[in-house]
């Protein structure tokens, strides 16, 4: 029950996160509840392993990014989904108009990347440093750097069109 | 917006979700039970029972093999059982291959190779099961004719309704086939330049 009460504190925690990463690798909001759901599990299936050797957040992000590539966008909806408050994926919508809409361009940007792409970016985003980035993601620092260059290169056309 | 701006309107945005904490105690405790089922999972049981169906029927075809009296009629049995029996044990195991990647020890680039190895694995069963199915088609047609009416295919008069039938269920087994090696096709590009793009 201790595993679990410390499971819970970590995912309360880390919860942005989670939002963040299902956000980036979803195209609709049941898809994104979906993956959000299959991460949490993911985690909880894997926390056992979790030794503490390297930072939480590094273990959390190498699960959840994991996750997010394997995940198939569906079609069609489950009937057995956990139902997730809706506001728990909505909650952005507490910005203002120009934040709000600002994030969606963010997001779609980030989405029109490639699968590699879009897990460096994030990660870069998030902070991380390249050696960070290069622990979770298993590129070079070097090539971290390069993947970098040409996603800002990217991105600058995307924004001119 | 450029990337330096995006980093600053991401850790705006980070900054507001830290301060919701929408989930509960009970919300988390759901979500680590296996309510849900799992993409692949779905894929795997469809396939399932597939894969019994076929079962089912080499079973029939090896039961009554010594009905299949000729030499034709015996390898037209045999590549029949051989196609039921194998396509579907390789397809799960394409399946199997996918849903245990170790996600939890792999790195990001390690996970993104073995996914797209795997998925292309699958595709290519799946796709080679479209054309084969061609073949399947033709080489069951005397089979059956032998085993449930003890007819053999080759020295029977069939009806010009037959005639007819034959081409047409071809023609829309080809437009089936295409559509769904269109299908197949893209998917299997996507995994080839996901991994190209790890060569860069």
């Amino acid at each position: 029950m201790q595993r679990k009460e410390e499971f819970i504190k970590i995912i309360k925690e880390n919860e942005g996160i989670i939002y963040k990463i299902s956000r980036v690798y979803t195209n609709d909001i049941e898809d994104q509840k979906d993956l959000y759901q299959e991460i949490v599990f993911q985690l909880w299936k894997s926390f056992d392993s979790f030794k503490g050797n390297s930072k939480f957040s590094t273990w959390m992000y190498r699960i959840a990014l994991n996750t997010s590539i394997t995940y198939l966008n569906s079609q069609k909806r489950k009937s057995n989904q956990v139902s997730i408050d809706f506001e728990l994926l909505n909650r952005v919508e507490e910005y203002d108009g120009l934040i709000q809409e600002r994030i969606d361009i963010l997001y779609a940007h980030i989405k029109e990347l490639s699968i590699i792409e879009k897990g460096i970016i994030l990660l870069y985003l998030e902070g991380k440093s390249y050696d960070e980035i290069a622990s979770i993601t298993g590129f070079t620092n070097s090539n971290v750097g390069t993947r970098l260059s040409r996603i800002k290169l990217k991105l600058k056309d995307e924004i001119i069109k | 917006m450029k990337l330096e701006e995006m980093k600053s309107l991401w850790a705006e945005m980070s900054l507001k979700l830290e301060n919701q904490k929408c989930l509960t105690d009970k919300l988390i405790l759901d979500m680590t039970q296996e309510r849900y089922v799992n993409k692949f999972t779905k894929i795997q049981m469809y396939e399932s029972v597939g894969a019994i169906i076929c079962f089912a029927a080499a079973l029939i075809i090896i039961i009554n093999l010594g009905k299949l009296d000729t030499w034709y009629l015996l390898t037209f049995g045999i590549i029949t059982i051989a196609f039921l029996i194998l396509m579907p044990i390789l397809v799960l195991r394409s399946i199997k291959s996918i849903k245990h990647l170790n996600l939890t020890s792999n790195n990001y680039k390690e996970t993104i190779i073995s996914f797209a190895k795997a998925k292309k694995n699958l595709l290519t069963f799946q796709k080679a099961g479209i054309y084969l199915s061609f073949l399947l088609a033709l080489v069951i047609m005397p089979v059956a004719s032998k085993i449930f009416n003890n007819k053999d295919f080759f020295n029977t008069e069939h009806s010009t309704k037959f005639w007819i039938v034959l081409p047409l269920f071809f023609v829309g087994l080809f437009f089936f086939a295409k559509w769904g090696y269109r299908s197949y096709q893209n998917i299997t590009n996507s995994a080839e330049n996901i991994l190209k793009e790890l060569e860069n």
